[in-house]
């Protein structure tokens, strides 16, 4: 018989007498797996489902996308040319109530042409065609989300004002098909006709409205193909095109994110319950010392002794394996069955062989990882300890060899997670963080022992005996302090920073940020504008700034997709981005370098002063020249300075700031913003939408509102799935309490027999446990104060708020919890007769 | 009353019988514990013949069992020389002292130590598993047979009494014909008359198969049993009786 065959045969025999002394091992290592798997399976089937319904999502094979110009005649026959096109504008505007002019709302209007949708369906209700909704052979219709109708407090067949013309809300809308591809909006969604639109007089030169064409292919043509055409018929159109491959990139990013992220928060719970599943192999093999010492007395080789527990264990471990896979496939089946219908993005429900395998490899390494140290040192039990173990009680210590696999195990586990990443710097950053906060609650669980080992002896009985406790030989208290600590670092990291982001979104931004956005106010009404608005006592720092939309295609004539840009700066080419021009530098202009601004008269070719950060994200300086595209034309300017942009004011801010002269000469409406009291903000809105019917409102309270909600819920959901950790952490304590309880109850016995009282035990388990579960939670509390404070400062750039909120629940979290495991776990030490005990230890 | 000679550096049985099955040569023990190191055994030295039967007697602390370890293989000597069965344990590393063990060794414990997630039968099997032997349930069966347990093959210690499991754990030492057999006070643990049958057994066991016994006892009576006796106190070889 061979090594491993011998290991299985007496792996066979150990385990027939069952796997009651698993069941920590078993928990922890389930939860991690499932967690992993199911994270990974969820994503899966959200990156799937979006992915086969693409062309549903897009409304076509192919999206392209403008603003401020429609296609011309020569686009319009090149789309005509692939299949069926259908042409939709967008933008936001403001509805009325038609009875009642003083119930207004900031709105999304889509304009739709007879073919739209070109795939999917729509669904109104009433039951109707979208073209019967929206026909204006009478008066013109209007297809309207709920929220329009409770914020104006009609119902279909009641009328609303958009611009200058009337609309009969005849349905609501049910199912847009291609809603979520139009991202994060302000207001409810109004779908109106093509005629509907020219008649609210909402097109106007300059006016933000963004043309959007899709393509149902009538052919065999791929996406890629229709690329191909597009760039060579239109090289200067700047026309952003997107396919039914990747139709949502920025759902699609944000799945892949919250996949990875609650990826490392589930390898954070395998990781804790790993440790969990390390100190339970430890406590197995300390129950088996004796089998070890006598196999060993009998002949058999360290090796074969490692071998024969690692096949058990890894046994034992293939088990909650296989019960973790189960859970984590059966997580997106969950999910569709309890929260189905109120998930916007589509998904594929269904088992993801791929998610599942990483999963295993995970599991399989956490248990390996963990179960060798222990292993190693079992196998150095000496088979001299049958016969003594008091004169030199074994300190056993691994073999190199074993310590540095143990080690390389988890180097995988980490290269693994970061190279399977879709951002393998963060989840490398998020993995140094694990490490280091794994590091410094090991450091201080053992400065604790060594503090509370050295203080003077106490004078109470009850507090020197749960001193002791805590730093007696074979005391868990450090690998407890680890797990439960890393749990509740990640709940205070994310505590800390949610108090961070709140602060700044809903204390600090409306503090510094104007009431209102005055969106699409034309050159002319400028001035009468500011006469409405500056007629209301409390308005103060109105501005006006002309406002155009543009896109960065060059950077010193190089083509921005192929100029050298730093990650963190794509964004500013990705898409367009505002454009003002100005003869003097706006308020709180803060220029960094170069010359102060150019002339006030200044008519010369066209300069720039644009962000400094960007700029260093782009490798650019003074003297560079930037291409912007601008209503179709590309402009060369070259940069004349390189400003501070803050957008944490909440006030107007451009990246892209021309000397006038040019683009002055374009169509373009202004973007003004103004401050006012809260309680004349009312009659503004009131006052200003009624004189100026065009313009557009956006109250910043309530967008930050809006926010601020945004990512409360994204906090929230953050905050259940680190309790998973925290619930590892549990297990971990519970393994811990289980594999003391034999001593403890001894111990109990003990004291008994010399008079010791149940109240006076709960006492000392009560301080034990109590003081462990608080060190616990101040330790994780420094790390997560630390962790916040990082990524606060360096990630986010906003001020790091320390949340007394934060810092209670984290301190009593760990209290608490600990308290009552410990009281539930000594409760049968308490209860236990001595006599019974005494007679049959 | 036995009689009691003075303490003999080295003793000399092997020259009468052949080549020694165990020589121990000035063989020193010190183990380290928080107070400090402490001397086990203060330079021991022996000679065992094939097939002698050895006593060691002594009190408690004397050094006895340290001394069965050593000549075991279980323990290192801090210095000296210890050859078993031809092999000269001091120069073996810890792996290749199990392999010497597994083939040359039958160890008797005072506390049996059966593995008690196995049956009669798979711990006596062990020893033959370890050694890769095709036939070890039938020759563990044998062994159990030969100390009466037949009856009791699929019994897990648990389910044994005490004098059964010592049973179990002779069948065990002797069921690979091992050239010595270690006993360690075993009968310790049992009362007089199951001690006694225990004692028979394995005395027979062992003339069956010609292996040498190396006896740790604190029972004059049972070392009586033996060919030769040795008194040990404080690490030291302090008197030898001869039987024959």
């Amino acid at each position: 018989m061979s090594a491993l065959g011998l290991a299985l045969c007496y792996a066979r025999r150990e385990l027939r007498s069952g796997i009651s002394g698993f069941r920590i091992f078993l928990a922890a290592l389930t939860l991690g797996v499932a967690a992993i798997a199911g994270v990974g399976s969820l994503g899966q089937a959200f990156l799937t489902g979006l992915s086969e319904q693409g062309r549903t999502l897009l409304g076509g094979d192919v999206r392209m996308a403008r603003q401020y110009q429609p296609a011309d005649e020569m686009e319009r026959a090149f789309m005509a040319g692939f299949g069926r096109v259908t042409e939709l504008a967008s933008l936001r505007s403001m509805a009325t109530d038609a009875r009642n002019p003083e119930r207004r709302a900031l709105i999304e209007i889509k304009a739709v042409d007879p073919l739209y949708p070109l795939v999917g369906q729509m669904v109104l209700e009433p039951l109707m065609p979208l073209g019967a909704a929206l026909d204006c052979s009478t008066a013109c219709g209007a297809a309207v989300e709920d929220a329009l109708l409770i914020r104006l407090g009609i119902k279909p067949g009641d009328s609303i004002r958009i611009g200058d013309a009337d609309f009969v809300v005849r349905a609501r809308i049910v199912t847009e098909p291609d809603r979520v591809v139009g991202g994060f909006t302000l207001g409810p969604r109004v779908m109106l006709s093509r005629e509907g639109l020219t008649r609210a007089g909402l097109v106007v030169e300059g006016s933000l409205i963004n043309y959007t064409y899709k393509i149902a292919f009538a052919g065999e043509t791929t996406p890629e193909e229709f690329r191909t055409a597009e760039e060579l018929a239109f090289p200067e159109a700047r026309w952003e095109v997107s396919d039914r491959t990747n139709a949502i990139p920025r759902v699609t990013r944000f799945v892949e994110q919250a996949t990875m992220f609650l990826t490392l928060i589930a390898l954070t719970a395998l990781i804790v319950g790993a440790v969990g599943a390390g100190q339970a192999v430890e406590a197995f093999l300390e129950r088996r010392r004796e089998t070890i010492a006598t196999l060993k007395a009998m002949g058999a080789e360290g090796g074969e002794i490692f071998l024969i527990y690692l096949v058990q264990i890894m046994a034992v471990a293939c088990i909650g394996l296989v019960l973790g896979l189960a859970l984590g496939a059966a997580l997106p089946f969950a999910v569709e069955y309890f929260f189905g219908a109120s998930i916007p993005a589509p998904a594929n429900y269904a088992v993801y062989p791929g998610p599942l395998v990483l999963a295993a490899v995970f599991g399989l390494l956490a248990a390996a990882g963990f179960a060798i140290p222990p292993l190693a040192r079992a196998r150095e039990i000496a088979p001299a300890g049958l016969f003594r173990d008091l004169v030199a009680p074994s300190r056993l210590r691994a073999r190199l060899s074993y310590r540095a696999a143990a080690f390389a195990i988890f180097a995988a586990i980490a290269a693994l997670s970061v190279l399977l990443s879709p951002y393998p710097e963060f989840n490398l950053g998020f993995l140094v963080g694990m490490a280091a906060v794994l590091v410094f609650l090991r450091l201080a669980g053992a400065l604790v022992r060594k503090v509370i080992a050295n203080l003077p002896r106490q004078r109470s009985q009850v507090a020197r005996l749960a001193l002791a406790n805590l730093v007696r030989p074979g005391a868990p208290s450090t690998s407890i302090m680890v797990a439960l600590g890393l749990g509740l670092t990640l709940l205070a990291t994310v505590a800390l920073l949610e108090a961070s982001v709140r602060a700044e979104v809903e204390d600090q931004l409306p503090e510094r940020a104007p009431s209102f956005f005055f969106v699409d106010i034309q050159k002319d009404q400028v001035e009468p504008f500011r006469a409405e608005v500056e007629s209301f006592k409390s308005a103060s720092d109105f501005t006006a700034t002309p406002m155009l939309r543009g896109r960065i295609v060059k950077l010193n004539g190089v083509p921005a997709e192929d100029a050298e840009i730093a990650a963190d700066s794509r964004w500013a080419v990705n898409g367009d981005r505002g454009v003002t021009y100005a003869s003097v530098p706006p308020k709180d202009t803060r220029v960094v370098e170069g010359p102060a601004w150019w002339p006030a008269d200044y008519q010369g070719p066209p300069l720039l002063s644009f962000d400094a950060e960007l700029a260093a994200g782009m490798g650019l300086k003074i003297g560079d020249t930037l291409t912007l595209n601008i209503l179709g034309r590309d402009i060369e300017a070259r940069i004349f300075n390189l400003r501070d942009v803050d957008f944490r004011t909440g006030g107007i801010n451009f990246l892209n700031i021309l000397s006038p002269g040019i683009i002055d000469q374009a169509p373009h409406s202004f973007l003004a913003t103004v401050r006012a009291d809260a309680d004349e903000e009312e009659a503004m809105f009131a006052g200003v939408s009624r004189a100026f019917p065009n313009v557009t409102i956006v109250r910043v309270k309530e967008t930050l509102a809006q926010v601020g909600e945004m990512l409360a819920a994204l906090a929230r959901g953050v905050s259940v799935a680190s309790l998973i950790t925290i619930l590892a952490g549990v297990l971990v304590l519970a393994g811990a309490i289980a594999a003391g309880h034999r001593a403890r109850l001894y111990d109990a016995v003990v004291l008994k027999v010399l008079g010791a009282t149940r109240a006076r035990l709960g006492a000392v388990y009560a301080i034990e446990y109590g003081l462990l579960g608080t060190i616990a939670g101040l330790a994780a509390l420094g790390a997560g104060t630390a962790a916040s404070w990082a990524v606060a400062t360096f990630v986010l750039d906003i001020p790091f708020v320390f949340a007394a909120r934060a810092v209670a629940f984290t301190i009593a979290g760990g209290a608490v919890g600990t308290l009552v495991l410990g009281l539930a776990g000594g409760f049968a030490a308490l209860s236990a007769k001595p006599a019974s005990r005494l007679r049959n230890p | 009353m036995l009689g009691m000679r003075e303490p003999a550096p080295i003793t000399t049985a092997a020259e009468e019988t052949g080549t020694p099955s165990i020589q121990i040569e000035d063989v020193r023990l010190t183990l380290a514990s928080a107070a400090g190191p402490v001397n086990i055994l203060n330079g021991v030295s022996l000679e065992v013949a094939r097939g002698e039967a050895l006593a060691l007697l002594g009190p408690s602390g004397s050094g006895k069992s340290s001394l069965l370890m050593v000549a075991a293989g279980l323990e290192a000597a801090t210095s000296g020389r210890v050859s078993v069965a031809g092999q000269r344990l001091d120069a073996l590393n810890e792996d290749q002292l199990a392999r010497f063990r597994r083939e040359h060794v039958g160890i008797v414990f005072q506390s049996f130590h059966l593995v008690p997630t196995m049956t009669a039968l798979e711990n006596v099997a062990v020893p033959l598993e370890l050694l890769r032997r095709s036939d070890a349930f039938a020759k563990a069966a044998e062994a159990l047979e030969a100390v009466s347990l037949k009856h009791r093959l699929d019994h897990y210690p648990s389910q044994l009494s005490g004098g059964e499991q010592q049973r179990v754990a002779l069948a065990r030492a002797m069921v690979h014909e091992p050239e010595v057999l270690f006993a360690d006070e075993p009968t310790g643990n049992l009362d007089g008359a199951t001690g006694a049958a225990i004692v028979e057994l394995m005395f027979s066991l062992r003339a069956r198969a010609g292996a040498t016994l190396f006896l740790v006892t604190h029972e004059q009576t049972l070392a009586a049993r033996c060919d030769r006796i040795l008194h040990m106190k404080d690490g030291l070889i302090v008197a030898e009786e001869r039987h024959r």
